[in-house]
């Protein structure tokens, strides 16, 4: 196929999104109308979506390059389009979910005012802009501009209820959590410069991530680097004890959870590593300080979302234990592992949100106990939940399954079993939460809110529908996407695979039991109301909370105290000497005009006599 | 007569001019003063204009009379401005500028 170039598709791609955003954005009457302004911005989503498929069959690899800031006729950074195996899929993968997710909200918003429909569109734009522009970042300077765009559009929409405080509350932690970490990325780039000027023997640094960059900075500099990339990664991709700002994005309306904070931007940080591999590859203690942190964040992120009664709040605490799966996968060197977990995740997850937005716009309500029995009224979106749910459980032959054994298997290849063996926990975890949540929400006790529930209409079954085919597929997409990734994959059974697969059934068999079945009463499950109540308080909110209370606000305060008394001090003491010196020389003036012609008298004497002692 | 007879009279009335600004109280005297000092400095400057023998001088004289004309129009304003918000024209009365 010969259409056009690698880069003109990749330019329409990134652009198209932007020029809809501000089509929508600056024209106000437009921006107003909210459906109109719906449909331009899907217009926007399907032209990067096609252009992006286009890329992906082409499979050509090709990269723009433009100098750019520029001094003194030498130019120390560039921006352009990288497109290869990885970031033309990435780059399908965003903006078909985006596609779906606009799609989605059509039905799922139907109740915002048009001008909100406007601006939630007005934002959507501007993320896919920004996300595709991050994706195909030919180096970190330009993937940090947009990595920043993405977390504005992020705060922008998880405060989109902004009339709600706790919505707006939410949206400012998520920024300012992910803003500290992104420090590390500013420091991160700072330093990568500087170890690759030093490097250089024209002393012009570089911001590449190129095998021959992390050659030239050596173990040191790439370890200086990649961790300091790793703090930006831990804050986007929410992993432990930065996660706490994704559960509470859940203010956000619930398609906006789906693509941003479950498919494609948490991923960002995941695809960050991705890109910058080899800088990584060159850090083992980063690589494995990943492995063992993901492998927490799996396992802690697991357990919280056992006992979460909101379901997206369930869904939130599995992206950060997903998520935790991929960064533990590429700690253990599994660079396709990591990347084939996003692209299954991105499909299965963001069926899993939208979903469960179906049930919540059924219902009004985000309690699990609120649905219940929600499966007779909707077969449809009940029957893609339900797959979504098995595809992250980690059922034979669905995607989550074929990704995670990847990650599995790299693990115990690379010889880390303790997190091998944590995630290999966290699989049987997962599959017990969402036998629980598929159990309470579509098999439960119907309770008054399902009395009037009703099947989604046709513009949130089509985006579910395609997902759920996604969900049952990608998996099998392994082979094609290993080849992109410039991997080997071939799928075969093992050991890990079969040990993943036995505690993922026995995880759906024991949440069945328990939540389905009902065999343990309430009350024989009340033993472990204490256990429950513990990882209910939230205890890493807490310490955070703590943190910042008494060393943040400790260390505002003493620099208030600085302010007030040392650099207000100075200042103060300044004018208090001019005042004092006034008070003194005010004495001098009595006001008569004699007095002043005397004064002027006495120093034409003065100057006088001076000139005569002088000649 | 020799040119220090007019400059010795020039500084006597110069003197006479500072004498009178420093000790009268009355505002009109100050200004009486002032002028007495003007017209000592144009004595001075005709009488060396014509010892040098050139009309530079003179002229000068001639434009600093019309400018004292008009100073001591100012100067009478002012005072006539003092009477007029102090009941007096004693310089002592306006002590407004004292710190």
């Amino acid at each position: 196929m010969n259409i056009a170039s690698p880069i003109t598709l990749a330019a329409v791609a990134v652009m198209a999104p932007l020029a809809t955003f501000l089509i929508i954005g600056l024209i106000a009457p437009l921006r107003r109308s909210g459906k109109p302004a719906a449909w331009v911005g899907i217009l926007g989503a399907t032209t990067s979506t096609v252009a992006a498929a286009l890329l992906v069959v082409d499979g050509r690899s090709d990269i723009l390059i433009a100098d750019w800031l520029g001094a003194g006729g030498k130019f120390f950074a560039s921006i352009g389009f990288q497109v290869d195996g990885i970031s033309a899929s990435m780059l399908l993968v965003v903006s078909l979910v985006a596609w779906c997710v606009q799609v989605f909200s059509l039905g799922y918003m139907s109740d915002e005012t048009p001008a909100g429909l406007g601006r939630y569109y007005t934002w959507h734009s501007l993320f896919l802009f920004s996300m595709n522009g991050l994706v195909m970042s030919p180096n970190a300077l330009q993937l940090f501009l947009c990595w920043e765009l993405v977390g504005l559009a992020s705060y922008l929409l998880i405060g989109f209820y902004f009339r709600k405080p706790s919505a707006g509350r939410a949206a400012v932690k998520a920024f300012w959590i992910t803003k500290l970490a992104d420090i590390g990325l500013g420091a991160g780039l700072v330093a990568l410069y500087v170890l690759t000027a030093k490097a250089s023997p024209d002393g012009l640094g570089s911001f590449d991530w190129s095998p021959q960059v992390a050659q030239a900075i050596g173990t040191g500099g790439a370890t200086v680097v990649a961790g300091l990339f790793f703090v930006a990664v831990m804050g986007k991709s929410a992993q432990f004890p930065l996660h706490i700002w994704l559960p509470d994005a859940m203010e956000g309306p619930t398609p906006v959870s789906a693509l941003l904070h479950a498919a494609t931007m948490v991923a960002a940080g995941v695809y960050l590593v991705v890109r910058a591999y080899p800088l990584f590859q060159a850090a083992p203690d980063v690589l494995l300080f990943m492995t063992y942190l993901g492998a927490w964040t799996a396992i802690f992120a697991a357990v919280i979302a056992t006992v979460q009664t909101d379901i997206k709040k369930v869904l939130a605490y599995s992206t950060c234990s997903q998520l935790g799966y991929m960064v533990s996968g590429l700690g253990a060197g599994s660079l396709f592992g990591g990347y084939f977990h996003l692209f299954t995740h991105a499909g299965f997850k963001a069926l899993l949100f939208l979903g469960a937005g179906a049930l919540i716009h059924a219902v009004h309500s985000n309690e699990l106990t609120d649905m219940g029995g929600l499966w007779r009224k909707m077969k449809l979106s009940g029957t893609a939940f339900i797959l979504g749910a098995l595809a992250l459980a980690g059922v034979p032959g669905l995607a989550g399954f074929f990704s995670k054994d990847t990650i599995l298997e790299a693990l115990h290849a690379s010889g880390q079993t303790v997190p091998w063996l944590m995630l290999l926990l966290a699989a049987g975890l997962t599959a017990f939460y969402m036998t629980r949540v598929v159990a309470l929400a579509l098999f439960g006790k119907p309770g008054h809110h399902t009395e009037h529930a009703h099947e989604a209409p046709a513009s949130m079954l089509i985006p579910v529908l395609l997902l759920a085919v996604t969900a049952v597929g990608a998996g099998y997409m392994g082979g094609p996407l290993a080849k992109m990734v410039g991997a080997e994959y071939a799928f075969h059974w093992s050991m890990t695979g079969i040990i993943a697969t036995s505690l993922g059934l026995l995880g759906i068999a024991a949440g069945w039991a328990i939540y389905g079945a009902r065999i343990v009463t309430a009350e024989q499950l009340a033993v472990f109301a204490p256990i429950g109540n513990f990882i209910r308080a939230s205890a890493v909110d807490r310490s955070a909370a703590w943190v910042y209370r008494n060393a943040m606000l400790g260390l505002g305060s003493g620099i208030a105290w600085f302010d007030r008394y040392v650099v207000d001090g100075v200042m103060n003491l300044t004018a208090w000497l001019a005042m004092s010196g006034g008070q003194q020389l005010r004495t001098f003036q009595s006001g008569r005009a004699g007095d002043y012609v005397y004064a002027v008298l006495v120093g034409v004497v003065l100057l006088v006599a001076a000139g005569l002692w002088n000649a | 007569m020799p040119t220090s007879a007019y400059l010795l009279l020039g500084a006597a009335l110069f003197c006479m001019g500072v004498f009178g600004v420093l000790t009268r109280r009355n505002a009109i005297g100050v200004l009486i003063g002032v002028e007495l000092m003007t017209n000592a400095v144009n004595l001075n400057l005709i009488a060396l204009s014509r010892a040098n023998g050139h009309l530079t001088g003179q002229a000068f004289a001639l434009f600093s009379l019309a400018l004292t004309v008009a100073e001591v129009i100012v100067g009478l304003a002012i005072v006539l401005l003092l009477y007029r918000s102090h009941r007096s024209v004693l310089t002592d009365s306006a002590v407004e500028m004292k710190g």
